[in-house]
């Protein structure tokens, strides 16, 4: 017995380094100068009750260093409202919103990282780019998810990360290391499944055209299509600046 | 229990309605103390009640007064590693615009984060709006309203709510109404939640935050977190608990609770007069049963016991109900305090509900009790030393022996010299308050001498009025001072008590009417509010040119005021153009060179205060404040002292300039206009208002105005006052009833003798009147040289310890003449049930022991 055990502790620093590496090598492989996107948002309620949004989603930049700006065009109600999101390699993203019907921007504090993203099962957090070096990995085996063969993979947030979320569950496909599923844990209790489905290649990257995200305690999902899909645009970086959000406005 | 069974019941059966009178002292004593305090605490828990309920999971609070602080606080306070959640609020009292709804609580908040700190219990709601604060930062015009709110306006979901903005009238969509008993039912449910930036927009508040909500982090000690964030922002921003607004507004609200307390005071003094009264004629008539008793072996001990434990049943009778009674003028008091303590400090509370202090109820139980059993000691002492021999002869025992009252003359004047002595060490308020005491003590104590004495001056005018009825009448109050000197005494204590409240009613009004001459000269004041000292709302400053462009307009002064804390009591600040005041404002000026003093402050180089925070504070001319500002603390010398009455804490004026410089806030509460000389004034408010009515929202008040307003506020304030001298007038007319009964019956024997010799049953009647006529003018004398006594040395805690008012002695002659009519025309009304039914009585019964 003592052996087996022995063969275990032997091997885990083996699973560890090649959990990381696999990590990074999914974040490298979609790795894109810049990115663009019109994406549906369905929220589905505890209820079965359906509400749709639409926004355009641009980023420049990738792997933890992007800044993003998302604007909303639909419903009516929301429309021109924008987030902008500047990620950091080291230390969470800064996040502001501008509303323009009071022509005012707010800053979206680190605290409300955990609050949900304006009524959607996603929380401010959960659209950060996770940057590999902000976790330790550990490898706890393979599975199938929706028939593709995948490696279930352990994250754990590093302290200065300061996550909502006190470990992750990745399953990252063997075929392509796109991400197929993730569970977001606190303590032992699941929060939020995100499920990664409808997996293209867009011009050489692979990528999943729809994410669905089950927050478990709610019992809400929300859907998140992602239509007109490119990558590798030449955007403007003074687009993702406070300024031109509000001078788009 | 026997005793009490045998010899007390079979007494209070027999005189129910004296026994009921003797209580009603009491009874009224303690309905003042726990109405007054219980009106006052429950304003207090409702004011503690909204800040609770609207601070939800809030532990900790950054404030900076009513002036605000700038946006980039919040991210300082953010950053803080002892933070979990930090979110910005605007909160402010605005008037509905519903008709019978008052005054609406607006709380603006940034949805993105706020609902981790409180409960947005939603009942019904737009169906995105229940999840996603999106829509409603999206929408400015959104506002959440409760369920309470909603059943009271009709006012249902997506109904739209028009509120004056500072841009003008402008509709809001209910975009959700919360239910339940959390912050839902914060201020009385009438709570108006919106957006922070539109709420910014909606009270002209520019790019500035009221205060910021903290949650802590997880295993953070309050108390440590407190005094990091204090460290890290410094001493011009306050980090407390959302208890602390409770301790600011209650010390804002001390005045009324001194005021309170010296007012229940003095009418549990006028019921342990009353029962000491009816106690000690009750020994007198029972002197008989107690010699019976102690002739069958009863002890002096247990005489003694059986009246003091008499007095202590009346006393706790008494209190009983009074707490009843007290709980009850609670209510109606509560809602009247309620409204002008918003109006006065414009602090945001709604008392609704009575909130009974069971430890105040049962402190009210103790004081009646104990009150009782002090009234009744002396008659309990008295009874106790009834020699059985001499007790069960004949005779009159009403005459105080000469051995008493020579005691009770030394006692009196020991308390004279006392208080006269306490008069040269007035500065440490020990002396002070024991001087006052003993004061009240020497007055009363002299009462029974001073009685006979004025009695005797009385007697050959009662006797040219009616030769007869008036000698009967004088003579029997002459023969009986120990009848009559407890409802004298009580009668004085209520005039004196009337005199006081009078005295500094009238004076108040006097300096308040000179202040405004002096003070409030402009033409036409324009605010944001239709209550001054609501400044919820604020004009930009670029508006005073534009106002200097209304034709007739000679000039304009932008005036700024807000709370600010200093030493932890909210104060006024109040910022101005210094040079322009001085040229058109006399103000009384107590210390400092007039010239200089406003020639510095225009120059920044130091501040002027007004006299009663001076006071307050022990503060003089060339002392150094220490100011909280957004930016850190200001040093700032005083540079003079004037008369100001604008607020009770106190204030402290200061240049414009170096508001704006030091608060960052440029908006203005106040334009103070001058109309150049031949101006209408009607027409130039009707211009103003042509100017500006569409385009803000705004309220023109003339100087006539103003004037009304203020001193609507102080009728407000003197409100109470004239409900006090209500209660006095009533003890006062109760005490007459009281002894005049007590009287009759006392002499029933006396009066059938007369009746049966010959008297006319009018002579009867007449005598009885005037005995009660003379009862009322001997506690109207004393209460007059007592109430002017007493009015000295409220003015002086009114100086010294409650609002530092230099108030000038005058004595209220009006309210004193008042009086004679009024307590001579009751003294008679209650003389003629009493009189009656002598006159009705058997004639039989009453010679029966004969």
């Amino acid at each position: 017995m003592s052996r087996i055990w022995l063969f275990l502790l032997l091997l885990s620093p083996v699973f560890a380094q090649n959990a990381r590496e696999i990590v990074a090598e999914s974040q490298t492989r979609s790795r894109a100068g810049s990115q663009r996107y019109e994406g549906t948002l369905e929220v589905i309620d505890a209820k079965r009750k359906i509400t749709t949004k639409r926004w355009i989603y641009e980023r420049l930049g990738s792997a933890g260093a992007s800044k993003a700006v998302l604007r909303f065009v639909e419903p009516p109600e929301v429309r021109g409202v924008a987030l902008l999101i500047h990620n950091h390699p080291d230390r969470a993203s800064d996040q502001w919103m501008w509303t323009p019907a009071v022509q005012r921007d707010r800053r979206i504090a680190f605290q409300d990282r955990r609050t949900r993203f304006f009524g959607t099962d996603f929380t401010f957090e959960d659209l950060e780019e996770r940057d590999v070096d902000r976790s330790t990995y550990k490898m706890l085996g393979e599975e199938t998810i929706d028939g593709a063969p995948c490696w279930r993979i352990e994250a754990t947030p590093r302290a200065e990360a300061r996550s909502q979320y006190s470990r992750l569950l990745l399953w990252v496909r063997k075929t392509d290391y796109v991400f197929a599923q993730v569970e977001s844990y606190r303590g032992p209790k699941l929060i939020r499944r995100l499920k990664y489905s409808q997996i293209e290649r867009v011009q050489g990257i692979w990528t999943a055209r729809t994410l669905e995200m089950h927050d478990v305690e709610r019992d809400s999902r929300t859907i998140l299509k992602l239509e007109k899909l490119e990558y590798n645009l030449d955007l403007p970086a003074g687009q993702f600046t406070l300024q031109a959000l509000r001078r788009l406005s | 229990m026997m005793l009490l069974r045998l010899i007390t019941w079979p007494y209070v059966r027999k005189h129910l309605v004296r026994c009921t009178l003797t209580t009603a002292g009491i009874v009224l004593g303690v309905a003042v103390f726990v109405g007054m305090h219980t009106a006052n605490q429950s304003v207090l828990y409702a004011f503690n009640q909204t800040v609770d309920k609207i601070a939800g999971a809030t532990q900790l609070q950054v404030s900076a007064g009513e002036t605000g602080f700038p946006e980039s606080v919040l991210e300082r306070v953010q950053e803080a590693p002892e933070v979990e959640v930090a979110v910005p609020v605007i909160e402010a009292a605005v008037q509905s615009g519903i008709e019978g709804q008052g005054n609406l609580l607006v709380l603006g908040v940034d949805m993105t984060g706020d609902r981790s700190l409180r409960d947005y219990d939603l009942d019904d709601a737009d169906e995105a709006i229940i999840d996603d604060p999106l829509v409603f930062i999206a929408q400015p015009d959104s506002i959440i309203v409760t369920t309470a709110f909603s059943e009271r306006t009709g006012l249902q979901l997506n109904d739209r709510l028009t509120m004056q903005t500072m841009a003008g009238p402008k509709e809001f969509t209910i975009r959700g109404v919360m239910k339940g008993d959390g912050l839902a039912s914060a201020f009385g449910g009438n709570l108006a939640i919106m957006d922070i930036y539109s709420a910014q927009m909606v009270l002209g508040r520019g790019m500035r935050f009221d205060r910021i909500d903290i949650a802590l982090r997880e295993g953070v000690r309050v108390e440590d977190a407190r005094r990091a964030l204090q460290a890290r922002l410094g001493p011009g921003l306050d980090v407390e608990p959302p208890s602390a607004r409770g301790k600011q507004f209650e010390a804002m609200a001390q005045i009324y609770s001194m005021t309170a307390n010296i007012t229940s005071i003095f009418a549990l003094f006028i019921g342990l007069f009353l029962i000491y009264n009816t106690f000690n004629i009750a020994v007198t008539q029972r002197r008989s049963e107690i010699g019976i008793l102690r002739a069958l072996g009863a002890t002096r001990g247990q005489i003694r016991r059986l009246f003091l434990i008499e007095s202590g049943i009346a006393g706790l009778a008494g209190s009983v109900a009074g707490v009843a009674l007290g709980v009850v003028i609670a209510r109606g008091l509560a809602s009247y305090l309620s409204g002008f303590l918003g109006e006065i400090y414009g602090v945001a509370q709604r008392a609704e509900e009575i909130s009974a202090d069971p430890r105040l109820l049962l402190s009210a139980l103790v004081i009646g009790v104990v009150t009782s059993l002090i009234a009744g000691w002396i008659p309990a002492r008295a009874a106790a030393g009834i020699d059985p021999v001499k007790a069960l002869q004949k005779g009159r025992v009403q005459v105080i022996s000469e051995g008493e009252n020579r005691l009770r003359m030394w006692v009196a004047f020991g308390a004279l010299g006392g208080a006269l002595a306490c008069v040269f060490f007035g500065h440490q308020p020990v002396f002070f308050y024991t001087g006052y005491l003993l004061s009240v003590v020497a007055v009363l104590l002299l009462t029974p001498a001073l009685g006979s004495w004025l009695t005797r001056l009385l007697r050959p005018l009662l006797k040219w009025v009616r030769p007869v009825e008036g000698a009967l009448a004088a003579d029997s109050l002459l023969q009986a001072p120990r009848r009559t000197s407890g409802t004298v005494a009580a009668l004085a204590l209520s005039v004196a008590l009337v005199i006081g409240l009078a005295g500094i009613a009238r004076s108040s009004y006097d300096h308040i009417r000179r202040w405004m001459d002096a003070a409030l000269n402009p033409d036409l004041f324009v605010t944001s509010s239709e209550s001054l000292t609501t400044r919820s709302f604020r004009f930009p400053v670029g508006m005073a040119e534009e106002l200097a462009a209304v034709p007739g307009v000679e000039e304009v002064q932008p005036v700024r005021t807000a709370r600010i804390v200093y030493q932890g009591v909210p104060v006024m600040l109040v910022a101005a153009d210094v040079g322009k005041i001085a040229a058109r404002v006399q103000m009384r000026v107590i210390e400092g060179d007039p010239d200089r003093m406003y020639q510095q402050a225009m120059r920044g180089e130091g501040v002027v205060v007004s006299d009663n925070f001076a006071m307050l504070r022990r503060i003089a001319t060339g002392d150094v404040l220490e100011l909280p500002t957004p930016r850190g603390l200001l040093k700032l010398p005083v540079l003079g002292v004037v008369l100001d009455f604008s607020d009770q804490q106190g204030t402290i004026m200061m240049d414009r300039r170096l508001f704006v410089e030091h608060w960052g806030d440029d908006t203005v509460d106040v334009f103070r206009i001058y109309a150049t000389a031949g101006t209408p004034i009607p027409a130039l408010r009707q211009a103003v208002l042509g100017r500006f009515g569409g385009q803000t929202r705004l309220f023109v008040f003339t100087n006539q105005e103003l004037r009304e307003y203020i001193l609507g506020i102080t009728d407000q304030w003197f409100g109470l006052t004239y409900v006090q001298i209500l209660v006095a007038v009533l003890v006062a007319i109760l005490g007459i009833v009281n002894t005049l009964t007590v009287s009759i019956a006392d002499r029933r024997r006396e009066l059938g003798v007369l009746q049966a010799v010959g008297g006319l049953r009018n002579q009867i009647r007449h005598t009885i009147w005037m005995e009660a006529a003379t009862i009322g003018v001997l506690g109207l004398c004393i209460g007059f040289a007592l109430g002017a006594v007493h009015l000295a040395y409220i003015l002086e805690i009114t100086r010294r310890d409650l609002a530092g008012l230099r108030l000038e002695y005058q004595f209220p002659v009006e309210i004193a003449l008042l009086m004679l009519p009024v307590l001579l025309g009751a003294a008679l009304i209650s003389a003629l049930g009493p009189a009656e039914g002598a006159v009705r009585g058997s004639l039989v019964e009453a010679l029966e022991y004969e």
